[in-house]
């Protein structure tokens, strides 16, 4: 149980959100009926998606900072996790627009920051393949992590509030701290948020090692 | 720091300034552009489109232009102007230079669009306001996207993919200030865009010059 214990408390915490989100009440409103329920895996993906991102971003602030070849590394896997985490988020949210607004895609000041973001990260990505020299590519897209982390930023959390949205909190607020969450709804979702925010934390570990025992690997 | 910052800048101006066929390309290809539009429309275009079109021009031309900003000072002389100067003031006074450079082409940009398609800009003072602050934030962001593509093999390639999703924000609120400019007295509105636009600029001058330094050393 020593270091160890954050992982279960994860999968409990992940577990009880599924059950619990699928059996405890829910209010009843209009439209969204029983989709509301995904509001516990659509709106928790965003969430640990933005944290990844600010690990991933961290994690390149001290590559610069002692040029430690592992903290770049680190910064890659948890980008490609948020990525990852993002789009399961873009599939949990595409579905629901459907059932409710009617389309798979609308003009939404919340849609185009996330196709942003993905637009980023994947030109993120693109830049790490493109450069040969193992220093110039860590300390290059560090750079640019940094960069794209702050324009990020800017969209998704300064843009939609100067125009209207159909999320919940229209045309203000890009959470939702007046949302019409009853304190059931709240007592599965925050857990839910912190269990999928450590489940995303333990993959980008797993993936950290592997990646650096296949570096390993290479080198002999 | 501020005289090596104005010798550098100086310096570019006359370095670039006998090269001039860079400029005149820059705009033969506003003209081309701009040309195509009026063809294509036919001359009657609408206001959405005409401001869409417009932003998307000035983009490209911007993207051209700073291509090359660091073909001398990342790659050839690099060594040399290492022992020279400090890196902040490198990026400050390529940003200023792009900035002027960026200003003076959306500026005949404009000019050249609205002799072909027409101007539906009613509030023109504010819509100048944006096209300067506009032009030096594209300029800012640019000139750092510059510098990182300029250290891949591929920078011309790589320069647009890497920019325009940074630029979305920038561009989007351009576009949204355009659109208020057409109706007039709107002054509130535009105030605010114009806020945003000028923290935008100053967020991305500071980025650079915190990051730049970083992307010199090598």
């Amino acid at each position: 149980m020593r270091s160890y214990w954050w992982k279960i408390l994860g999968i409990l915490l992940v577990l009880y959100s599924i059950i619990a989100g699928f059996l405890m009440p829910v209010p009843h409103m209009e439209i969204l009926n029983e989709t509301i329920r995904n509001l516990y895996f659509h709106v928790t993906m965003w969430f640990t998606m933005i944290i990844l991102m600010l690990l991933s971003m961290i994690k390149s602030m001290q590559f610069l900072n002692g040029f430690d070849a592992k903290k770049d590394l680190k910064a890659e896997v948890y980008a490609s996790t948020g990525m990852f985490i993002g789009l399961l988020g873009l599939t949990t949210g595409m579905i629901w627009a459907q059932f409710t607004w009617g389309t798979f895609w609308v003009n939404d000041p919340k849609l185009n920051g996330t196709a942003v973001t993905m637009l980023i990260y994947l030109a993120y990505f693109l830049l790490r393949n493109s450069i040969e020299n193992e220093d110039t590519k860590a300390r290059v897209s560090s750079i640019y992590n940094i960069l794209a982390f702050v324009m990020m930023i800017v969209f998704i959390g300064i843009l939609p509030r100067m125009t209207d949205s159909l999320h919940p909190g229209n045309g203000g607020n890009p959470a939702f701290g007046n949302y019409d969450l009853d304190s059931n709804m709240r007592l599965v979702f925050y857990p839910a948020v912190l269990g999928w925010i450590i489940l995303g934390i333990w993959i980008s570990q797993l993936r950290f090692r592997i990646k650096s025992i296949e570096i390993n690997n290479e080198k002999h | 720091m501020l005289r090596l910052v104005k010798e550098l800048v100086i310096k570019d101006i006359r370095l670039n300034g006998r090269e001039r066929y860079a400029i005149y390309s820059m705009i033969l290809y506003v003209l081309c552009t701009s040309y195509i539009a009026f063809l294509c429309f036919e001359g009657r275009i609408d206001d959405r489109s005409w401001i869409a079109l417009f932003w998307i021009i000035v983009l490209f031309t911007a993207m051209n232009a700073s291509l090359n900003s660091f073909k001398r000072e990342l790659n050839q002389q690099a060594l040399f102007y290492y022992t020279l100067v400090n890196p902040h003031a490198i990026i400050l006074s390529k940003i200023i230079y792009n900035s002027g450079l960026l200003i003076l082409l959306t500026l005949s940009s404009f000019l050249i669009y609205s002799i072909f398609l027409g101007s539906p800009v009613l509030a023109f003072l504010p819509f100048l306001g944006c096209l300067i602050l506009g032009s030096a934030a594209l300029a800012s962001i640019l000139t750092l996207v510059a510098a990182i593509a300029s250290k891949t093999n591929n920078s011309a390639g790589l320069m647009a993919v890497l920019s325009m999703p940074l630029l979305f924000p920038l561009l989007l609120n351009l576009i949204k200030t355009s659109q208020l400019c057409l109706i007039e007295s709107q002054f509130i509105s535009v105030g605010n865009q114009i806020l945003f636009l000028a923290l935008l600029n100053i967020a991305s001058v500071l980025l650079s010059y915190l990051l730049f330094p970083y992307l010199w050393r090598d």
